[in-house]
């Protein structure tokens, strides 16, 4: 009789998840949406640009860095010598892992904040977000990185750094598509 | 203490967007320092390039000491809100001096006691201006709201409510809020499917309570 199965109400039998024998007089229309409070928050699509700039410049200083530390102690430990006392060992273990890891954290750190600088940039000026945008950042990021070192290999870098954007986004919506994450 | 702050990511998430918020601001920065320091110690004539290099070598180190001093600052701050329970400016003031304390720690602990009084003293200064500021602001808003009147509640929200739906497109949140307004201006109940044991459900809009039951034998 009515239309109570359209896409956008699911309903709800209050008691659904506990396993008691009762038949639910009164089912709920809950909405499918996410749902707002306010309708400018509903009709936001994606982050706004400080927030793109300090995420993916945390997360990549952060990886960068525990990446380097790990790396460090690596190399720390196999620098070790003959008759180092227990804190010298430590002492090796500490500058090692603190030296790389935090050269590449400040590396891997500033060219998450140049790839989020630019992929905001992109989003703003065209308002599409998709594959093209990553690919257009990470060749942006990679001149960027070797620009000093000439055109050339600028260059090249860049047409790196766009692929393994690309790569790297592509490769996540198959991820999900096939691996369901 | 007052209202919490909702501009902010909740805990652990604020973590990364403080790292990378004090990267960015250390790395501008320092490049625009370098930047002059690099023009001014340059040659003539290759002062461009000269100020460039300053800052690839240098600004990046600037924005990780920046990076690690927030992140460490903000780890602490969340760990002593989950430690106490609450929202408070102490617990920024005992983060400061942790993080103060524990990146001079190699140097030995007269150092690193010096550098916790030292950060739990500039966090204690930066609190103060924050609840001075707040308290301003605060006393000059209800200042306004005593001279604007009672002209606040009301008729803003069905004003609002009914020039909502216009901006609403076919995007999936349209559902959501169209039914939530929708109901506001009386869409009514509708009869529902047949439940399982055969007596009749009534389906209802999400926020409509069920009718109060009567004490009759059916």
């Amino acid at each position: 009789m009515a239309t109570n199965h359209d896409e956008s109400t699911r309903l709800y039998h209050p008691y659904q998840s506990y396993e008691l024998p009762i038949n639910a007089q009164h089912l709920y229309k809950l909405p499918t949406s996410p749902e707002y409070l306010f309708t400018e928050e509903s009709l936001k699509k994606r982050r706004s640009w400080g927030e793109n700039l300090t995420f993916y410049a945390g997360t990549c200083y952060l990886g960068g860095s525990v990446a380097g530390a790990a790396a460090g102690v690596i190399s720390g430990v196999k620098s070790f010598e003959y008759g180092d006392t227990t804190k010298l060992k430590i002492n090796r273990i500490l500058n090692s892992s603190g030296h790389t890891g935090r050269s590449l954290g400040c590396r891997i750190g500033a060219a998450g904040l140049i790839y989020a600088g630019i992929e905001s940039g992109v989003v703003a000026y065209t308002d599409r977000d998709d594959v093209w945008t990553s690919v257009v950042a990470g060749l942006g990021t990679g001149a960027v990185f070797r620009a000093a070192r000439g055109v050339r290999s600028a260059a090249v870098a860049g047409a790196l750094g766009g692929m393994v954007a690309g790569g790297v986004v592509a490769g996540k919506q198959v991820l999900k598509r096939y691996a369901h994450i | 203490m007052g209202t919490p702050d909702t501009t902010r990511e909740p805990c652990p998430d604020c973590i990364l967007d403080d790292m990378g918020g004090a990267f960015g601001m250390g790395i501008t920065g320092g490049s625009v320092y370098h930047f002059i320091r690099g023009i001014y110690n340059s040659p003539a004539g290759a002062r461009l390039s000269g100020g460039a290099q300053y800052v690839r070598m240098n600004a990046p180190k600037v924005g990780g000491s920046f990076a690690v001093w927030g992140g460490l600052f903000s780890t602490m701050d969340c760990a002593m809100v989950y430690a106490r329970q609450k929202e408070d400016p102490w617990n920024s003031i005992i983060a400061g001096a942790a993080t103060g304390g524990l990146l001079s720690l190699r140097q030995g602990f007269r150092a690193s006691g010096r550098a916790a009084l030292f950060g739990g003293a500039i966090l204690a200064l930066i609190q103060g201006v924050q609840l001075i500021a707040a308290d301003k602001v605060a006393s000059a808003a209800q200042q306004q709201q005593v001279f604007m009147g009672e002209a606040a509640s009301l008729p803003p929200a069905q004003v609002y409510g009914q020039s909502v739906p216009v901006p609403e497109t076919s995007s999936a949140s349209e559902a959501g809020s169209g039914s939530w307004f929708g109901g506001l201006f009386g869409k009514g109940k509708q009869k529902g499917s047949e439940d399982k044991s055969g007596s009749k459900t009534q389906v209802l809009e999400s926020f409509d309570a069920p009718p109060v039951p009567t004490y009759e034998f059916n």
